[in-house]
């Protein structure tokens, strides 16, 4: 809500509108553009890190809409991401679709089987619900495990998209599949939340009573936000699978849900800028601690030979702690009390 | 607020900058060996050792000069048994030209990495799948490989089927992880004991970190097994021959390892009920092991630990080293030393057949057709707390090829 | 037919395990509204505490067991004092939010000390197999319920006979109303959390007794908050038929199911149990049911 001096919103157009003045379209228009040309001066290293940055943001995304804005915590993204991966591998593996048919078909499938997945949410809220969530990610995988058709153990070999003869098959190439995606689904998510739906959700956050009260149906909201959130996840899932060229039932475990959880509280529930800041910090953490831990080692030997593992899940849990703590509210928040302080700067308000 | 916000930014990138420091320390001339390996999770008891042995080898190598001047770095990456950690480490190497080989532990990142490198003339390291035995490729197994171990396991059940003069097949099932590793022995495993008139059980199939196995025991106890081949990595037998223990079935049933199965450490454990199990390996246990000249000066000299501290997987990765440095000596002798590369390694390690590994494990077998690194396992048992061989190198038979592969 | 009730008793065994970790769980819930997976760990390290004083301090086996203890009670006040206590009055989710941050810090630490080993109390403790109506049982998980039926009659009379168990309940009552009444809330917090991990600790014993100590053992510490969701998390009745019926029903599905569908069965029946009671049985099988007003 906070705009520079002397800019008055005279329709309700401009009120509504995310990118407010002219220099804010000149900022995003040239941070696209050398964002877009990445792959070509950023060194393989950097573009492939940014890749599944992306894909967990998608992911992440759908986190926000379910858990963030309509309260249900779920611990089942991970699941709901492998459903997708697998989805589109066998579509495009067994039934010969193109990736571009079954990247949203897979999207679909998991947002139908969301709504399997968000059933408890009917009868059962906050931990509760959580912890099914967890149940439903490990019966999910179970199902993966066990399915003939999702090749058992042994997973599923994936293809790489292509439209007419050209393969995307390194990641600088996949990187101009998956940023489109990326942000059109924070596009989407950005306008979902701030519509009927998305205020209906809040409402539901707040006090499911009371919304309940004010008319608002509780089921229909709540199997929508499980929807959507899967939905993002299916895409998220398919994505991944098309990068990686491989789908695996040890590739979605319930510690990726347990990041993807803490990177939301991170980066600040019910904010959709969040969850970039959330991904990005929680990424970066975990690649400094996988880079910094041989010297580590080297330094302390009492750490043992190899302690990336356990240094990571430690300054995980470490962050996650003092945030809830200190700043619940994520750094979204801090984020906007910078802005609103540089922007007032050198005065304090 | 905004000074805090503004220190913090700035440790950031001071923090940032140091990793960028930090990437960039190795020479350029240097070749390297990148090993993504699990040293937490279901594999750590037989990575870890795997890791250091390979990691001291090539120091000890470095030490002495390299080869011929050129220096072999040791990278070693903790994938942490996930599979999306291991693949972006890759990733983050996979243009560094002087990377010219990569060892891999888990079998899932196996399997990526084959999508992966599908073009790439690239070494990987891998335990054991068959499957690359079968379609010969870039990747290359440490030792036999499982079903060629599990073959000739058979052989062995049969002659002491006999010896113990029963009459009838050998009831025999396997028990092992419910992944793609647990599944691997019996591809041509399977063909191979029905050939040599084995009647094979249904598999008993267990999640990684299973802490309890009672319900798969007695199971296999009332389906009358009389052999038990257990899977999974060390301390996976343990706990399997624990439980056991505790049922009573160790006397009826005669428990075998797969070649990660129990090492001093183990036995060290539960020295009582791992008494009696009999292990497949294609690597040197028990004192044989702890004597053997090499592994005794890498461990006391490049580690720097005590003996008592010694695990035999370590034996492993050395061989796993022994293999890497042969294959770039004859690289340098080909082509010369400024121009190893991946291709240039891989063509090397087509060549290595009948490399000496200094009794560590059988000669190589690396050939054109043959990716299996060893065609020869030891049996060992556990008698009185300690793990002794029972048999000489044996040959293992060609199971492998018995298999219908896709 | 031995068969069955073999399963039936090492399923039985199995399901008091369970419950005493569950008994953790519904410790802190009764008293403080907080579901806590960091109990996970607080068992885990309970059995490394207890196992580095058996093997690396040689204490005798008494000694050992109050030496971890007092450090899980340590632990436990630490815990509550740094992450519970600055969230009184916060939503109750953020402090279950808190315990999983505690639970993931654990797991980082315990992965740390364990650098992918194993420990176990084989060479200390008891071991080999007792015979009960004709069917053979490992002693340690006969030991390991004998431990978990002494803890919940233990736990039982705590809370009805003595004032200070009386307080606990009272607390978990109401808060503001305990309070008035001359309870000190707070110490009634810090004593829960220590009392809690102690009982931790016990389980863990117990635990690693019959699985060692290996690195997915805290993750038993989620099946133990199943069994507290199955059994209705504020009744310790609840977590032991609940602790009971999981373990029977995991060996018992695992035993016959596994044939049919392929194996693996046994780590998912726990997760299907709990779907079908929260469909059923919102509240768990002794649970209060709760009546919200807006």
């Amino acid at each position: 809500m906070w705009r520079p001096c002397g800019v008055f919103d005279a329709t309700y157009e401009k009120d509504m509108a995310i990118v407010r003045t002219s220099r804010h379209w000149i900022a995003l228009i040239v941070s696209l553009v050398i964002f877009f040309f990445i792959p070509l001066y950023g060194s393989y290293y950097i573009v492939s890190f940014i890749n599944t940055l992306a894909i967990t943001i998608i992911a992440v995304l759908g986190l926000q809409i379910v858990s963030g804005y309509c309260g249900q915590i779920s611990f089942g993204q991970a699941a709901f991401m492998a459903l997708g991966g697998y989805t589109s591998a066998v579509l495009t593996q067994k039934f010969g679709l193109s990736f571009w048919v079954a990247m949203p078909l897979a999207g679909i499938f998991t947002g139908l089987y969301g709504l399997i997945g968000g059933a408890p949410s009917m009868r059962i809220k906050g931990f509760y619900l959580a912890i099914a969530t967890i149940a439903i990610h490990f019966v999910t995988l179970w199902l993966l495990l066990h399915l003939e058709i999702t090749g058992k153990s042994v997973g599923l070999t994936v293809d790489s998209p292509q439209i007419g003869s050209f393969v995307f098959d390194t990641d600088e190439r996949m990187f101009y599949i998956i940023m489109p995606i990326m942000i059109l689904m924070t596009y989407a998510a950005r306008n979902l939340v701030r519509t009927r739906v998305g205020r209906a959700f809040v409402a539901v956050r707040d006090n499911d009573l009371a919304a309940q009260v004010m008319g608002i149906n509780l089921y229909y909201y709540k199997l929508l936000a499980f929807f959507v959130s899967c939905f993002y996840a299916g895409i998220a899932g398919s994505l991944y699978a098309h990068l990686t060229m491989v789908c695996h039932p040890e590739q979605f475990t319930l510690l990726h849900a347990l990041w993807y959880i803490g990177m939301l509280i991170v980066g600040g529930l019910g904010s959709i800028p969040g969850v970039f800041f959330g991904v990005v910090f929680i990424r970066v953490m975990d690649e400094i601690v996988l880079i910094a831990s041989p010297y580590l080692a080297d330094w302390f030997p009492w750490l043992g030979m190899a302690p990336a593992a356990g240094l990571g899940l430690t300054a995980f849990g470490v962050v996650l702690a003092v945030f809830l703590i200190k700043e619940p509210r994520g750094l979204a928040h801090r984020w906007e009390i910078l802005k609103a302080s540089s922007r007032l700067y050198p005065f304090a308000y | 607020m905004r000074n805090h916000s503004i220190r913090w930014l700035v440790v950031l990138a001071l923090v940032i900058f140091g990793m960028g420091v930090f990437t960039s320390t190795a020479p350029a001339k240097d070749i390297i060996f990148m090993d993504l390996s699990d040293y937490t999770g279901p594999v750590a008891g037989l990575a870890l050792p795997g890791s250091m042995g390979t990691e001291d080898y090539l120091k000890y190598i470095n030490n002495k000069g390299g080869v011929e001047g050129l220096k072999i770095k040791y990278m070693g990456i903790d994938t942490r048994y996930d599979v999306a950690r291991a693949i972006s480490a890759f990733k983050r190497q996979r243009r560094n030209k002087q990377v010219v080989a990569v060892g891999i532990v888990s079998t899932p990142v196996g399997k990526m990495m084959q999508a992966l490198t599908k073009k790439e003339k690239l070494v990987v390291h891998v335990p054991g799948d068959g499957e690359f035995q079968a379609h010969p490729g870039n990747f290359f197994t440490w030792g036999p490989v499982y079903q060629d171990a599990f073959a000739a396991t058979i052989d062995w059940i049969m002659d002491d089927w006999e010896k113990k003069g029963e009459s009838g097949k050998p009831k025999v099932a396997v028990l092992s992880w419910d992944n793609a590793y647990g599944r691997e022995m019996l591809r041509g495993g399977k063909e191979y004991a029905e050939m040599k008139g084995a009647q094979l059980l249904p598999s008993e199939l267990f999640p990684t970190g299973t802490l309890k196995h009672d319900v798969y025991l007695t199971r296999l106890d009332k389906a009358g097994a009389n052999y038990v081949y257990v899977g999974g990595v060390d301390p996976v037998q343990t706990n399997v021959m624990r439980d056991a223990t505790a049922l009573g079935l160790t006397e009826k049933i005669q428990f075998i390892s797969d070649y990660w199965g129990p090492t001093a450490l183990g036995i060290s454990l539960h020295p009582k009920a791992l008494e009696g199990m009999v292990v497949v390996s294609f690597f040197l246990r028990g004192q044989e092991a702890f004597d053997h000249p090499l592994l005794k000066e890498l461990w006391t000299t490049v580690r720097k630990q005590p003996m008592d501290k010694f695990n035999e997987g370590y034996g492993i990765g050395v061989g796993a080293g022994i293999n890497l440095v042969g294959a770039v000596t004859d690289t340098v002798k080909r082509v010369g030393k400024n121009k190893v590369t991946r291709e240039e390694v891989h063509n090397s390690y087509l060549r290595l057949t009948g490399l000496d590994r200094q009794g560590l494990a059988g000669r190589c077998t690396y050939s054109p057709t043959r990716r299996a690194g060893a065609d020869v396992v030891k049996f060992y048992k556990v008698t009185g707390g300690k793990i002794v061989p029972i048999t000489d190198w044996v040959q293992t038979p060609d199971a492998v090829s018995m298999h219908k592969w896709k | 037919m031995t068969n069955f009730l073999q399963l039936l008793l090492l399923g039985l065994l199995e399901g008091g395990l369970y419950a005493m970790v569950a008994a953790a769980v519904v410790l802190v819930y009764k008293s403080t509204h907080v579901v806590s997976l960091a109990h996970g760990q607080l068992m885990a390290y309970g059995a490394l505490a207890f196992w580095f004083a058996l093997s690396v301090l040689k204490l005798p086996f008494i000694l050992a067991l109050v030496v971890a203890l007092i450090f899980l009670a340590i632990t436990g006040w630490f815990i509550e004092r740094l992450a519970m206590r600055p969230l009184i009055g916060q939503p109750l989710f953020a402090a279950f939010l808190t315990t999983f941050a505690v639970f993931l810090m654990g797991d980082g630490i315990f992965q740390l000390i364990l650098k992918g080993e194993s420990n176990s109390f084989a060479k200390y403790l008891p071991g080999g197999m007792t015979s009960v109506i004709g069917v053979p049982l490992p002693t340690t998980q006969l030991v390991s319920f004998g431990v978990c039926l002494a803890l919940f009659s233990g736990l039982a009379i705590f809370f009805r006979r003595t004032k200070f168990g009386l307080g606990m309940r009272a607390t978990a009552e109401d808060h503001q109303l305990a309070q008035s009444t001359g309870i000190t809330v707070r110490a009634i917090f810090s004593s829960i959390w220590i009392l809690s991990a102690m009982v931790a600790t016990i389980a863990g014993i117990a635990l690693a007794n019959v699985m060692d100590i290996y690195f997915p053992l805290p993750y038993v510490g989620i099946k133990g908050l199943i069994v507290a969701l199955v059994g209705g998390l504020e009744s310790l009745p609840g977590a032991l038929l609940a602790g009971l019926i999981l373990g029977i029903l995991e060996n018992i599905s695992a035993g016959y199911l596994d044939p049919i569908v392929g194996g693996g069965v046994k780590e998912v029946a726990a997760y299907v149990l709990l779907l079908f009671i929260l469909l059923v049985k919102p509240y768990g099988l002794l649970g209060l049911v709760r009546i919200e007003r807006i």
